[in-house]
């Protein structure tokens, strides 16, 4: 009797498992932010010691890896294209075809088809698009969607298009139309 | 009696399909290969009615993006780097920090860090790095190990350097 009870929880709880799994590959997961590259958005490392302390934890959709269009200001998760094993967090700040740039130097850059210029929001600390140009939009594993720790700034991440960002697209002339 | 059989039912049913969602996600799955710019390798459309009307299929195996070193001559599955709807199958020609130039002409390329060259097996109609360039190895979503359709043709794809010289 005690071992069929045994043996009962241990399917229950491998079947739940199995099912945190698959939901967590597929549709929506939480992941701790590491570093100060997104700064204030996340681990703003200001105020409390409970912050500087522990990272932060946002929410992390999958959908959007099916028919949605990413657009600017999207925070998304990627895989580095400089090496395959980590990820990264960063901010869209470009789309395929558009052209790109920044108050801050005066090179215009192409957004090849497929790929994306992403930054991250402490412009001062991050290594992104900056350093290793456009990525591929098929890097992208998933979109940021809320903090969920600590407490006290749990909320929706806003997609906020950056003030600095010139991201334009130049229409194609058809002439004679 | 009936109502609680049907749901015992179900519920093995739902079991068993999440299983083997997980399994095909995260470990190996199987896929069908279109187009022929992986022949003879794959779909070599030659011979039999069968081979010309259906696809082959694949065994992909998804534990090389955990620990695996790629090598030279895996045929891998990865996202297109122009479409991230899209996904591909090719061979990996030469991988990071190498110097890569084909008997066909004398560019040398210089294979930046995290990125890989891909070629098709059938050189003259393939769309690989020959277009778009060296490939994040990010892109990569597995690894092709055995055809596992038509059944003629079952058996382990060879990793086979393609044609074409990699310096390191």
């Amino acid at each position: 009797m005690a071992t069929s009870f045994l043996w009962n929880c241990t399917k229950k709880f491998v079947s739940a498992s199995i099912i945190t799994v698959t939901v967590s590959d597929r549709y929506v997961t939480v992941i701790p932010v590491r570093g100060g590259s997104m700064s204030p958005t996340f681990n703003p490392k200001s105020g409390s010691l409970m912050e500087y302390v522990f990272d932060d934890y946002v929410l992390v959709e999958k959908f959007c890896l099916g028919k949605y269009k990413f657009s600017h200001g999207d925070v998304v998760v990627f895989r580095s294209p400089l090496n395959h094993k980590e990820t990264h967090i960063k901010r869209i700040a470009s789309l395929p075809g558009e052209w790109f740039s920044t108050y801050h130097n005066s090179d215009v850059v192409q957004i090849p088809l497929g790929h994306c210029w992403v930054e991250g929001d402490n412009a001062a600390s991050s290594i992104d698009s900056k350093s290793f140009g456009p990525i591929p939009l098929g890097l992208i594993r998933g979109r940021v969607t809320h903090v969920v720790w600590p407490p006290q700034r749990i909320g929706a991440v806003k997609s906020i298009h950056r003030k600095d960002w010139l991201s334009f697209r130049i229409p194609t002339i058809v002439w004679p139309p």
